[in-house]
C-alpha cells in the first residue's frame, strides 16, 4: 500500500499546502493581468510565485542560496517542507527522488551571463542538484512527459515502491514561467488574457502559472495508519496528433478505464479533478472521455482557474489540493465555470459542496498525445 | 499577382516543410486545408506567423486564418490588399 | 517472466543497422542528409517525417526499421508500451525556438514549439503505428542499461503488456543516435535474452565500434 505522508505547495497562493488550500477554499485566484512581463510583446494573465519570499525562505534554510537557480530553490524548499510533516530524513538511501519539470531552467538559454554552469540547462542535473541538496545517494528519476509529467512521476514512484526498490518516494514537480514558455503558448493561440473558465461554454483559452509542489509517499503494510492512498495510475496515448487533443478522447478514456478496472471505486468517487485547461479542445476531449468511461454522474472540477496551468507541477499540485478536499469532505468548485456545454454534459462543480464518498480521480493530458489518470482513496475508505 | 502566388507557394513549402511538394503541385484555387496537402492546425498557426513575418499582416485569431487560408489565391489577394511590407 | 529482445536497431548520422547488420543506404552524399536518405530507402509514404525535429526523426526511423514487415501495427492496440530515454531532453529544438525570440526579430514558431518536449518522439511513434498504450520519457545523464532494464521489467508486470519498445534517443551537439529494442515475452530458443548485460553489449557494439 502506497500512502501519502507529506506534501507541500509553493505557488502564487502561498508557500504551504495549508495556505494554498485555504486560499482555494475561500475562492481566491493567483492569476493576475500583466500588460507587459517576461519581455513579451503581448499582455499575459498568469500566476507567479513571490520571488522575494522565495529568496527569504530559501536563505533561511541554505547558507549558499546563490548556488541554486530560482527553480531549484523552489523545488528544494518544497521538498524540504514536505519532509517536515513526517520528520523524514531525505538523505536516507531508502528515499527515492522523482522529479517532474517540463522545461526546468530553460530560461538560462536567454541569459548571456547567468553565473550558473551550463549543466543547469539539463534536467538530470537540476534533479541531481535538488536531491544532492539533501545528500540523498540515489540517482533521481526524471520524468519528461509534457503536461502529464506530475502524474507520470507519481506513477513511476508508485511502481518503484511497489517493486520494493525503496521505502519512501519524494515526488517534486516544478516549473517557472519564462519568455520561452509563454511565447510558445502564445504562438499556439492557446492563452486567454481573462481568468480561464474550465468546462464553461464561453471558455477561451488557458492561463499559465508557476508552482513547485512535493508529495511524499511511503510503502506501508496494509492496515498501517493510513491517510491518503495512491491506488492506481495509468498512462495511455491518443495515437492521434502531437498537439491536438483526440476527438474521441481515446487516451484519456483508456487511462480512466485502466485505473477503474477490477474495482467498484467508480461508484464511490467524491469527484474527478480533471485537467480542465479551459482550451476549447482539451475540455471537450475530457468531457467525451469522462462520458465514455461512464463517470459523468460524478462531480467534476478543475483547479486551473486558481493557479493557471502549472505544467510539470500541475499533476502534483492538483493531486495535493484534491487530497485536502477529499479529507475535508468537500468538492471544490471549478473557478470560472458558469454554464456547461450541452453536448457532453458533466456535473461541473459551481460551488463548494459536501462530498461523502471516499475516492477521487485525477486526470491530466498533454502534448505528444499522452493522458494520465490516478485513483486515490482516503482513510477508512471502502476497500474494493 | 502571379509572382506573388508563386513566391507564396515557395514560402509555404519552406515553412511547412513540404519536402516532396513542388510549387506547381499547389493549385491556386484548391482548398489549402482538408485533403491535398495534408495540413493541420499547427500548419495554420505557422501560416499566421508567415503572414506577419513576411508581409507584416497580423491575424488576430485562428478563425480569421480559416477565411484567409481558404486557397492560395484568397491568401494572395488578402496579402496584396493588406500587406505592410 | 522470461523476456526476449526480438529485434534491435541503431541509427546515427552515418549509418543504420538492424540486429547488428549494417544497412546499405545510398544517396546520402551530403553531411546531415543521412536520415533523409534512410527515409527514402524505407520507401514509406509519410510526409510528416519532414516536419519532425531530429529527435523525432531518429525515433520514427528506428521504429520503422523495427516494425518493417511486421504485423504488429496500424490497427489500434493498447498492449504495447513505448519508453524513451535521453540525456539532453529536447535542448536542440529548445535552442532553435529560443533563437526565434530575439528582440526586434520575435517570431516564435508554433511548429518548432511543439517539439520542445522530448516525449513528442514517443507520440510520433504511437501515432504512426496506432499504439494506444503507455508512452513515457525519462531523462538520465548517460545511457543507463540498468534503468532501461528496470523500466521494461516493470512495464511487463502489467499482464496486458505484450511488447515494449524501449529506446535511447539523443540529438544534441555532437550526439545524434537512437538505439531501439523491441522486447517481448519469450518467443523462441534463438532469441536474445533480455538482460542488462545484453542491453549493454548490443549498445556498445554499435555505439563504439560501428
Amino acid at each position: 500500500m502506497i500512502i501519502r505522508i507529506g506534501d507541500n505547495i509553493i505557488s502564487s497562493l502561498g508557500f504551504t499546502t495549508k495556505e494554498n488550500y485555504q486560499a482555494v477554499k475561500s475562492g481566491q485566484t493567483g492569476l493576475r493581468f500583466y500588460g507587459s512581463c517576461l519581455d513579451l510583446p503581448e499582455p499575459l494573465r498568469a500566476s507567479f510565485i513571490d520571488k522575494e519570499r522565495l529568496n527569504d525562505c530559501f536563505a533561511a534554510i541554505c547558507k549558499h542560496p546563490g548556488n541554486y537557480t530560482p527553480l531549484e530553490q523552489a523545488a528544494i524548499l518544497s521538498a524540504s517542507q514536505a519532509a517536515e510533516e513526517f520528520g523524514i530524513d531525505l538523505s536516507d538511501p531508502r528515499v527515492l527522488f522523482f522529479f517532474s519539470s517540463t522545461k526546468g531552467n530553460v530560461y538560462l538559454l536567454n541569459e548571456k551571463e547567468s553565473g550558473f554552469s551550463r549543466n543547469h540547462i539539463y534536467l538530470w542535473h537540476t534533479a541531481r542538484v535538488v536531491a544532492g541538496y539533501f545528500h540523498n545517494p540515489n540517482t533521481p528519476v526524471v520524468v519528461s512527459n509534457a503536461c502529464i509529467s506530475g502524474a507520470a512521476a507519481q506513477i513511476a514512484a508508485l511502481r518503484e515502491l511497489e517493486a520494493g526498490r525503496g521505502d519512501y518516494a519524494v515526488v517534486t514537480g516544478v516549473d517557472l514561467l519564462s519568455k520561452f514558455v509563454a511565447s510558445g503558448f502564445q504562438s499556439l493561440k492557446a492563452l486567454s488574457t481573462e481568468v480561464c473558465r474550465p468546462f464553461d461554454v464561453a471558455r477561451s483559452g488557458l492561463n499559465l502559472g508557476e508552482a513547485a509542489a512535493t508529495l511524499i509517499y511511503k510503502r506501508a503494510p496494509a492496515g498501517d495508519k493510513e491517510d491518503i492512498v495512491l491506488l492506481q495510475g495509468a498512462i495511455r496515448n491518443d495515437a492521434n496528433h502531437i498537439s491536438g487533443p483526440s476527438k474521441t478522447g481515446e487516451g484519456s478514456f483508456l487511462a480512466l478505464k485502466a485505473i477503474l478496472e477490477n474495482t467498484a471505486a467508480a461508484g464511490d468517487l467524491a469527484f474527478i479533478n480533471a485537467h480542465g485547461t479551459a482550451t476549447s479542445y482539451n475540455d471537450r476531449m475530457e468531457s467525451i472521455a469522462i462520458t465514455r468511461a461512464g463517470l459523468n454522474t460524478a462531480p467534476v472540477n478543475s483547479l486551473k482557474g486558481y493557479f493557471g496551468h502549472t505544467l510539470g507541477a500541475a499533476g502534483v499540485l492538483e493531486s495535493i489540493i484534491s487530497m485536502q478536499a477529499l479529507r475535508d469532505g468537500v468538492v471544490l468548485p471549478a473557478y470560472g465555470f458558469e454554464n456547461g456545454e450541452q453536448e457532453y454534459p458533466l456535473k461541473v462543480a459551481r460551488t463548494i459542496s459536501p462530498a461523502e464518498k471516499s475516492h477521487f480521480v485525477k486526470t491530466l493530458s498533454g502534448f505528444g498525445g499522452c493522458n494520465a489518470a490516478l485513483l486515490f482513496k482516503k482513510k477508512n475508505g471502502a476497500e474494493y | 499577382m502571379d509572382e506573388l502566388i508563386l513566391n507564396l507557394k515557395k514560402e509555404i513549402i519552406e515553412v511547412l516543410n513540404l519536402e516532396d511538394v513542388k510549387p506547381e503541385d499547389i493549385i491556386d484555387d484548391a482548398p489549402l486545408f482538408g485533403e491535398g496537402l495534408g495540413l493541420d492546425s499547427i500548419d495554420a498557426l505557422e501560416l499566421i506567423v508567415l503572414m506577419e513575418k513576411n508581409y507584416g499582416i497580423k491575424l488576430k485569431d485562428p478563425a480569421q486564418g480559416k477565411e484567409v487560408f481558404r486557397s492560395i489565391r484568397v491568401m494572395a489577394d488578402y496579402i496584396q490588399t493588406n500587406r505592410t511590407k | 517472466m522470461e523476456l526476449n529482445i526480438s529485434k534491435y536497431t541503431y541509427i546515427n548520422q552515418l549509418f543504420a543497422s538492424v540486429n547488428g547488420k549494417k544497412l546499405v543506404v545510398t544517396g546520402a552524399p551530403e553531411k546531415g542528409k543521412f536520415l533523409t536518405a534512410l527515409y527514402r530507402k524505407l520507401n514509406v509514404e509519410y510526409p510528416k517525417f519532414f516536419k519532425m525535429d531530429t529527435l523525432s526523426k531518429l525515433g520514427f526511423l528506428a521504429s520503422e526499421l523495427i516494425f518493417e514487415n511486421g504485423k504488429q501495427r496500424f490497427i489500434p492496440r493498447e498492449d504495447g508500451v513505448i519508453i524513451c530515454f535521453n540525456r539532453s531532453s529536447s535542448l536542440e529544438t529548445d535552442i532553435l525556438f529560443q533563437s526565434s525570440l530575439e528582440p526586434g526579430n520575435f517570431f516564435p514558431s508554433p511548429s518548432v514549439f511543439v517539439y520542445t518536449l522530448p516525449n513528442i518522439v514517443a507520440g510520433e511513434i504511437a501515432i504512426r503505428n496506432k499504439f494506444l498504450g503507455e508512452t513515457s520519457f525519462y531523462i538520465s545523464e548517460k545511457f543507463n542499461p540498468e534503468q532501461i532494464f528496470s523500466a521494461v521489467d516493470i512495464a511487463f508486470q502489467n499482464n496486458k503488456t505484450n511488447f515494449v519498445l524501449a529506446s535511447w534517443v539523443e540529438s544534441f551537439e555532437l550526439s545524434c543516435e537512437v538505439f531501439m529494442l523491441l522486447v517481448e515475452k519469450k518467443t523462441g530458443k534463438d532469441a536474445i535474452p533480455f538482460s542488462i548485460k545484453c542491453i549493454t553489449e548490443l549498445f556498445n557494439n554499435e555505439h563504439l565500434y560501428g
